[in-house]
Formats: structure tokens, C-alpha cells, sequence
């Protein structure tokens, strides 16, 4: 069996007889069965509610996790910043020495000395201090993609909104197009009985009508999916509805180099990645003063059984710097500040890489839909009208004018696809490129986990 | 489905009576046309409708004096011809046999009749020097086919067709054309037997005339007969340049005539939504008749028992005209070239006449009443056909509901649910034609149409015209009175003398406004 013979030839109700008597025209097709509604709300199920952006951006800052895992990153680097500020506690020992020791009359004493001891380090160089405020600052990065976060997370509702209205308007000039095709196949029929066209084109028009039917469908089934997904993001179950809006883009447009300027001088992102490289610069510092050594106290006081005696202890402990001097932390350290450097430099890069592609789309779309509105859709639309008036007069044939009238619905299905796409980069534009909010929130380190080092520094 | 034929039962008349009673239509008559009438034709049309719902119809009031109808001592009978009824004659080869010879009513002390051509103007002229010195300006015209319908085609001193030149056998013509168009033009003297060098034909015999250039014609003519004039560019001629010179014998032809009337067919292809006709075009939408389509071209108005010459020029692009007039046998007596030997007349009902050809009909107006005079090509009885499909031909559907909103259709049920179409084929008359224009006063008010039937605008279209022979009281009244003419009473009042008013319905629209 080949491929071919595996898709059954359709079945094709050819009249035997065509011709050769009169026979009815084929029949205008049904509308698809209820097997094919799963997906359709029954009457009644559909309440018809709608939103606002400003309603729904509101109740995504109530509800999406994302902003709260941003958030959580920024108390997590803060208690690490505490923690790498605290001071180190003093130690305190028990000490017991030469027990056993001889004492007169050739007895065991229990030592020569039984006490305590407290020590207690004594940090240089302002380590915790640099230590705290690396993490500070890290604290800082935190917030910076705190922001980026929330501009992932509202750019993607508004997206969405964009979207759901757009899935909307497109149902609806849907709807007009089928009414278009229904009168196309009514007419068929009556052109048929008028002996002015012949069966195929009869079955033509039937099957432009269910290709106009399937296309309506498929236009419900996008708009529920837009609203399912714009629910996704807001992060809380919203009742079916339709969104309340406007299409229009309303930013005045810039020039490629303005836009540019204003997006690596305020995205945040780039704040970010600046943040992290004082970050870095901290870190040198931190690292750079790690050798010089702590000075280590200790004293106590005791029993000294051989002298009979209560006796003190001190010592002084400190370590001598003389093969560590944390070269080797402080090279990486360096080096990772210099890569910080190149990585602001990669961030600006691809910044200016995604902004040329996303402004080439804003550009396009924008002189799309502000020609589609200013000259294609309303001379389609006197082309109908004209048309109609001519259908009035006597003077052109019906067919003609149902052309005119699909050309103008689906001028306006275009503009619709022009301004929603105008929307869209108007908002990735506007807010520094970011989008997709159910991505994780990102913090200054790898997600999700605590910095393995019980002490940090 | 339509119904096998049976021989006893012709089934579309049953089909159409059974169904618009079914459908709740009532109906004047059981004929076809009223069927229809009352399914679509008229719908929406209501203003004024009288004699409807089965009643008899009330007929409009007597008028006119009967007694006054016929002229006194006037000759009625010739060998068996009358010149007051339909009649032959006692033999073909009778000299009067179908009214051949029978002279006309006019005194022949009063000269001939003159030639009139309805809509269009006469040419003046200035005698110079034993010359007639005629002018004509070849132009851009603004023409108004029907009321408010402006097309923008070529003519002659502001003219489409252009004025008429008339002249006398003998004559010596000086023609001064002037090209006030924005392209070179010649004019053609189609017919005349003239010296070569003023024949027009442009390259062949002479220079183009350029834009604001002049060139002046002079020629004997010792033609006679009917001629015309016109571009010889052959756009030009499509787009409207031509016009009448008709040349009058110097001894007048017998028998005399009392009505000599000139009608020039024309086609024009101008699109919807368009006032410019496609000269370029193969196919033919608007038709006219001396410059306007029917119904705003004006009926030949006569008096019954006169003889009346008719003379047709085709002068479409490319379809020739089949000409067919009713209630009349007429006889050709000539064509473009000359009239023609009496034993070489036929008597006929219609007579094909082709492009650039013209034929001169005479007969004897026996038969009183409204008469269809039209080309009997099917497409040429009506202007810028069109599929009857659409809105036109559902039932509870109107164009304006869609004009009403552009961005929401009204939408259609899924099948035409008129009975109609039951029957393949339905409907073959047309639909939907719009009646406001039809019966603006520039249509019904003019004089030669008063009295006719309330409705008689929506029979006559494209190359139609009637011909209305009329008892002498009620010429009078219609064309040399201002008295008030109720409409359908002249129509009436025939009927009345000459018909069955017990079986007459009058026109469901019985008044315009
Ligand atoms: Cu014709």
C-alpha cells in the first residue's frame, strides 16, 4: 500500500443524470454538528463578563507568583547580607593540663592546671564589612530583576489583553465573512436556477461557506485560548469574558537611535547587570583584604593543683601570611569582574540585536495600520458601498458587490492583524523587550537554591 | 420543479396564478403579467394604487369630444384601405393596398411637413453669396440619458447627436467646422457624392483638423434624401459624433406626408458608477435614442389617419437593430443612399437596419392608441442589464438594509425562500427596477407623454419609444392645450372608442408624485 492509497478518496455525490434534466443544485452544506461544539459554552454557561487591562494588571500583582519569587530573592540575598555581617562568636574551653602530674609524697595530682578559657577572634581589615556589603549589593541586583520581573510579567498581560481583544474583533468580522459566504452560496443557488452558472461552481461556493464556517470556529476557539492564557498570567481563575479596550496604538513613535537610547539608559536589565558588576568590584575587595590575618585572643582562669594556686592563661594566636596570601581568590575575583564588564557590554549588544528586529516589526505594522485606516479600509469600503448603490440602481450584478463586501471585511481582518502587532511591539518597546511571565523569577545567583557556604563572604 | 408540459394545461401560467394566490397576492386579472405585477414588480410601490383586491376598477371620466375626431371631408377609403381602421385593401398590387399611396391630411398649398427629430436641434444657417454657411463645432458633451444620469461623451455644438442639418436639393453647403477637442478630428459627409477633397475621410483626402483648428467643407449636393454627418475617427463615432443632414427633394415626394420624424439608435458601454462610455467596449449597456434611453426619449405624438414618415439611423458602434414597430405595417420607401422606386417598397413590420445605414418608414396611422416602437434585440429593450440573483429577488430583503450599516451585514436565510424558485428559470422579468426615477415630471410630466398609462415609464427602456396615434380631439387636448390630462385618461378614452372598457383594467399606479 502506498501513502496515497493510506487517505480514502472522498466520497463525491455525482448526479448519474446531470444535464441531462433539470436537477436541484447541491445542496447548501449543513452547519458542523454538536460533536465538533465540545468546546463551545452551552446557553447560559457563558456569562458574559469583561475586563479591563487596569482591572487584570491589578490582579496580577496580587497573583502571580513569579513577582513574589522576585520578591523572596531580594530577602534572600538580605539575610545573607546579614549573615555575612555577623560578628564571630568568642569561644569558651574547658582546659585541663598535665594531669597526672607528680606532686609530693609521689601522688597523681589532677593536673597542673584545670580552668577556662575564652577566646575570641578579632576580625581585620573590615572584612565583615565588605562582606556585608557585597551581599547588600547583591541585594541590590535582586531588586533590579525584581523590576525586570514585573516588566516580564505585565508586558505579558498586556500581550495577552492585546491579543484577546484582537481574538475578539477578529470573531467578530469572522462572523461578517460567513454572512458574506452564506449570501455567496444563497446566490449560487440562485444563479443555478437562473441557468447562470453550472453544479461546480454551485459546490464551490458550498465549500467556500465551510471553509467560512471552519474559520469562524476556529477564530472561537482562539479567542477562548487567548482568555485562557491571559488567566495563566494573571495567576488566578477569571470567569470567561471578553476584554475592554482599544487596539489603537498610542505611544508616539521615535526613531530607531532614540528608542535605543532610552532602552539601554533605563532597562533594567542593564541596571541589573551594572549592579552585579559593583557586585564584582566589592567581591575584589572583599577577597583582596581576606589575607590579612585575624587576630586571635584568648585567657582564662584556673587552678594550678601543683602550685596550689589559681593561676590565668592568655595567649595570642595569629597566622603568618607567608604562602596564602588568597592570591589565587583574588585573580578570579578579578577575572570575574572582568567578565562582568563583558557581559554589561553583551547585554547592551543584545539588547540593540532584539531591538532592531522588534522595531523593524513596530515600524512595519505601524505604517500598515495607519495606511490601512487612512486609505485601504475606507476605499474598500466605498468600493462596497458603491457597489450597493450601483446593486441599487439596476446597474451591476449581485456577485460583483458580495465581492467588494468580502474584500472590506477581510481589509478589516488585516487591520485587525496590523494593529494588534502594532500593539504588541509597542508594548515590548515601551517596556524594554521583556516578556514572559510565568518564566521563574530570576535572583543574582542560580534559583532556588541557599549558597552552599555556611559562612558567606 | 418545474411540470412536464401537458398540451391541456400550459403549466407556468398555472404554476404562477396557483402560487401568488398562495402567497396572498390578489390579483387584477389571471393574467400572467398582473401575476407577476403583484409577486415583486410593484412592491414597495404603493403611492396612489387604485383598482387593486379583485374590485372592479374604477375607469377615469370620458374626455375629449368624440364628434371632433375625424377631420371633414377627409377621404376615408382607398380601394378597400381605410385610412381610420386597420385595413389592407382589396389587392396587393392596388397602388393604396396597406395605405401605399394614400396621401397624408395636410394641405399640399402648406408644403411639406417638416422633418422633426425629437430631442435635437435644428442648424442654422446664414446665406452667403448663394452658399448655405452652416457652423459646427466638434465637442466634449455632457448628455443626459435619463434624468439625472449625465454621461460624458462627444458631439457637436454641445450636442449628442449633434444638430440637424437641413437643406434643399441644389444647395451649395460651406460647412465651418471648428475642433474645440482635445485630439485632431475630420467630419465625413456619409453619403454625398461629393468632390473628393471635402470627403473627410482624414490621411485619405485631407489633413486632420487639429484642436482649435478650423476647416471649412463647401459642396454642391444634388442628393436627395436621408444623410448624416460624423467623425471619421473611429472612437469618436463610438463616442456619440453624428448627426442628421437630411437633404429634402426639390420637387417633393409623393405622396405627401404630414409627419417626418428622424430617430437616431445609438449603444454606449459605461459602466456602473461611471459617466464615460468604453469606446473601446464590445459589448453594448446603455442605448439611446436621438440622445436619451427610454423612457426619457419622447414619444412620436400623431393624429389618427395621417401619414407618417419615420427615419431610423443606426448608428451603434456594432450591433445592428432589428426595428419593429406595433399595430402598423409600414412601408420602407428608402434608405441612406435614396429613396426608392414605389415598385421597389416592402411592407413590413420590422426591418433590420445596420450600422451606418439608415431606413425611411411610411404608413398610414390607422390604428389609434399607444404603440411600441423598439429595436427587438432582446438585450437592447433594456439599459445595463443585470443577473437577477441577490437581495433584488428574496423575499423581506432590501438593498438598504445593507446600505443601512457597511461593517454588519444584515445576512441571508439559506435558501431563497421564494416558491418561485421551484421552477427553473424563475424569474425571467426583471426585478427591482427602481420606479422614482421613472416617474420624475422630466419623464411623465413632458406633453407628449400626458394621458398615457399611470405605469407606461416601466415598459419603455433602452431603444423604446412610442408611437402615439390619437383621434384630432385628443391631439389637441395633449399637444396644444394646458389643460389638465389625468394620467391613463387619453389611453382610456381610445379604449373607450375603439376598444372593450368593460374588459379594460387600468394601471395599478394610477398617479406619480
Ligand atoms: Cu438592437
Amino acid at each position: 500500500m502506498t501513502a496515497q492509497e493510506l487517505v480514502a478518496p472522498p466520497r463525491a455525490p455525482i448526479p448519474p443524470e446531470a444535464a441531462k434534466a433539470f436537477t436541484n443544485p447541491p445542496a447548501i452544506p449543513t452547519v458542523p454538528g454538536p460533536e465538533l461544539r465540545i468546546d463551545t459554552p452551552r446557553d447560559g454557561e457563558f456569562a458574559p463578563s469583561s475586563y479591563t487591562l487596569n482591572e487584570l494588571l491589578r490582579l496580577t500583582g496580587q497573583n502571580n507568583p513569579t513577582l513574589r519569587q522576585a520578591q523572596l530573592h531580594i530577602s534572600a540575598e538580605l539575610g545573607k547580607a546579614q549573615q555575612a555581617g555577623l560578628y564571630p562568636n568568642p569561644v569558651f574551653s574547658y582546659e585541663a593540663e598535665q594531669i597526672g602530674v607528680d606532686v609530693e609524697g609521689n601522688k597523681d595530682s589532677p593536673g597542673e592546671f584545670q580552668g577556662g578559657v575564652l577566646e575570641q577572634r578579632f576580625v581585620t581589615a573590615g572584612k565583615l564589612r565588605l562582606s556585608r556589603e557585597k551581599y547588600l549589593r547583591r541585594a541590590h541586583v535582586s531588586e533590579h530583576l525584581a523590576t525586570v520581573q514585573q516588566f516580564r510579567v505585565c508586558n505579558d498581560v498586556r500581550l495577552h489583553f492585546y491579543r484577546a481583544l484582537a481574538a475578539g474583533e477578529t470573531l467578530a468580522i469572522r462572523r461578517e465573512l460567513l454572512k458574506s459566504s452564506e449570501d455567496a452560496a444563497v446566490t449560487a443557488q440562485e444563479a443555478y436556477n437562473m441557468g447562470q452558472v453550472r453544479r461546480p461552481e454551485v459546490r464551490r461556493a458550498n465549500v467556500t461557506l465551510q471553509r467560512a464556517r471552519l474559520s469562524v470556529m476556529r477564530a472561537e476557539n482562539a479567542q477562548r485560548e487567548s482568555f485562557r492564557r491571559l488567566t495563566a498570567l494573571v495567576g488566578v481563575a477569571l470567569k470567561e469574558g471578553a476584554v475592554e479596550g482599544s487596539l489603537t496604538p498610542e505611544r508616539e513613535a521615535t526613531s530607531f537611535e532614540s528608542e535605543l537610547g532610552r532602552l539601554l539608559a533605563e532597562s533594567p536589565e542593564v541596571a541589573a547587570a551594572r549592579a552585579k558588576l559593583a557586585v564584582d568590584r566589592a567581591t575584589v575587595e572583599r577577597e583582596r583584604v581576606e589575607w590579612v590575618p585575624d587576630l586571635v585572643a584568648r585567657g582564662g582562669a584556673g587552678y594550678n593543683f601543683e602550685a596550689g594556686e589559681t593561676v590565668a592563661v592568655a595567649g595570642l594566636s595569629l597566622e603568618l601570611p607567608i604562602y596564602d596570601r588568597n592570591q589565587g581568590t583574588i585573580r578570579q575575583a578579578r577575572a570575574d569582574y572582568a567578565r562582568q564588564q563583558q557581559e554589561l557590554r553583551r547585554i547592551e549588544l543584545r539588547l540593540r540585536n532584539r531591538l532592531a528586529m522588534t522595531y523593524e516589526q513596530y515600524l512595519s505594522s505601524l505604517q500598515h495600520a495607519y495606511e490601512y485606516e487612512r486609505v485601504i479600509l475606507p476605499e474598500s469600503k466605498a468600493a462596497y458601498a458603491e457597489l450597493l448603490e450601483s446593486y441599487k440602481r439596476d446597474r451591476v450584478d449581485w456577485p460583483e458587490v458580495l465581492m467588494a463586501q468580502h474584500d472590506y471585511f477581510d481589509a478589516k481582518l488585516v487591520q485587525v492583524d496590523n494593529l494588534l502587532e502594532a500593539r504588541t511591539h509597542e508594548v515590548l518597546i515601551a517596556g524594554y523587550l521583556l516578556h514572559d511571565g510565568l518564566m521563574a523569577a530570576e535572583g543574582s545567583t542560580p534559583a532556588g537554591h541557599i549558597d552552599a557556604t555556611p559562612r558567606p563572604r | 420543479m418545474s411540470i412536464p408540459q401537458e398540451p391541456s394545461r400550459p403549466p407556468r401560467r398555472e404554476f404562477l396564478r396557483t402560487t401568488a394566490l398562495a402567497a396572498g397576492g390578489a390579483l387584477t386579472g389571471s393574467s400572467i403579467a398582473a401575476a407577476q405585477h403583484s409577486g415583486h414588480a410593484m412592491d414597495g410601490g404603493g403611492r396612489g394604487m387604485k383598482g387593486h383586491n379583485g374590485m372592479s376598477p374604477e375607469l377615469p371620466k370620458p374626455i375629449g369630444d368624440p364628434s371632433l375626431g375625424r377631420p371633414t371631408g377627409v377621404q376615408d377609403e382607398y380601394d378597400g384601405f381605410r385610412r381610420f381602421a386597420p385595413s389592407r385593401g382589396n389587392s396587393p398590387d392596388s397602388d393604396y393596398y396597406l395605405g401605399k399611396l394614400v396621401p397624408g391630411l395636410r394641405d399640399p398649398s402648406a408644403g411639406r411637413a417638416p422633418f422633426v427629430a425629437p430631442d435635437i436641434t435644428s442648424l442654422p444657417y446664414e446665406m452667403k453669396g448663394g452658399v448655405k454657411e452652416f457652423h459646427l463645432r466638434a465637442t466634449p458633451v455632457e448628455a443626459e440619458f435619463l434624468p439625472g444620469y449625465k454621461m460624458n461623451v462627444y458631439g457637436y455644438n454641445g450636442s449628442m447627436p449633434g444638430p440637424t442639418i437641413e437643406v434643399t436639393q441644389g444647395d451649395r453647403v460651406r460647412i465651418v467646422a471648428k475642433n474645440e477637442l482635445p485630439e485632431p478630428t475630420s467630419m465625413h459627409w456619409h453619403g454625398f457624392e461629393l468632390p473628393v477633397q471635402w470627403d473627410g475621410a482624414s490621411e485619405l483626402t485631407q489633413n486632420l483638423i487639429e484642436p482649435g483648428e478650423t476647416f471649412v467643407y463647401e459642396f454642391d449636393i444634388h442628393e436627395e434624401g436621408t444623410f448624416f454627418y460624423h467623425s471619421h475617427i473611429p472612437m469618436q463615432e463610438a463616442f456619440g459624433m453624428v448627426g442628421w443632414f437630411i437633404v429634402h427633394p426639390k420637387k417633393d415626394w409623393d405622396p405627401p406626408v404630414d409627419r417626418d420624424f428622424g430617430l437616431i439608435f445609438q449603444n454606449f458601454a459605461i459602466e456602473p458608477g461611471q459617466t464615460v462610455s468604453d469606446s473601446w467596449a464590445m459589448d453594448w449597456s446603455w442605448h439611446t435614442i436621438n440622445g436619451r434611453s427610454g423612457p426619457f426619449n419622447s414619444p412620436l405624438v400623431v393624429k389618427h389617419g395621417e401619414r407618417v414618415r419615420i427615419r431610423i439611423l443606426n448608428f451603434s458602434p456594432m450591433q445592428h437593430h432589428p426595428i419593429h414597430l406595433h399595430g402598423h405595417t409600414f412601408w420602407v420607401t428608402g434608405h441612406e443612399g435614396a429613396r426608392i422606386p414605389k415598385s421597389a417598397w416592402i411592407p413590413r413590420n420590422t426591418e433590420l437596419i445596420a450600422v451606418a445605414q439608415a431606413s425611411d418608414f411610411e404608413f398610414i396611422a390607422n390604428n389609434p392608441g399607444d404603440w411600441m416602437m423598439h429595436c427587438h434585440m432582446v438585450h437592447h429593450m433594456m439599459n445595463h442589464m443585470t443577473e437577477q440573483v441577490g437581495p433584488r429577488v428574496r423575499p423581506h430583503q432590501s438593498v438598504d438594509a445593507y446600505l443601512a450599516n457597511l461593517d454588519r451585514s444584515p445576512g441571508v436565510s439559506s435558501q431563497n425562500s421564494d416558491p418561485g424558485f421551484a421552477v427553473p428559470g424563475y424569474p425571467q422579468k426583471m426585478k427591482g427596477m427602481s420606479m422614482d426615477m421613472m416617474m420624475s415630471d422630466r419623464i411623465v410630466g413632458r406633453r407628449e407623454t400626458l394621458g398615457m398609462r399611470a405605469d407606461w415609464p416601466m415598459a419603455i427602456m433602452g431603444l423604446m419609444l412610442a408611437v402615439r396615434v390619437l383621434p384630432e380631439d385628443l391631439y389637441h387636448l395633449v399637444m396644444e392645450t394646458d389643460e389638465p390630462v389625468e394620467p391613463g385618461s387619453v389611453f382610456t378614452e381610445i379604449v373607450r372608442r375603439f376598444g372593450d372598457p368593460s374588459v379594460y383594467h387600468p394601471a395599478m399606479k394610477m398617479s406619480h408624485g
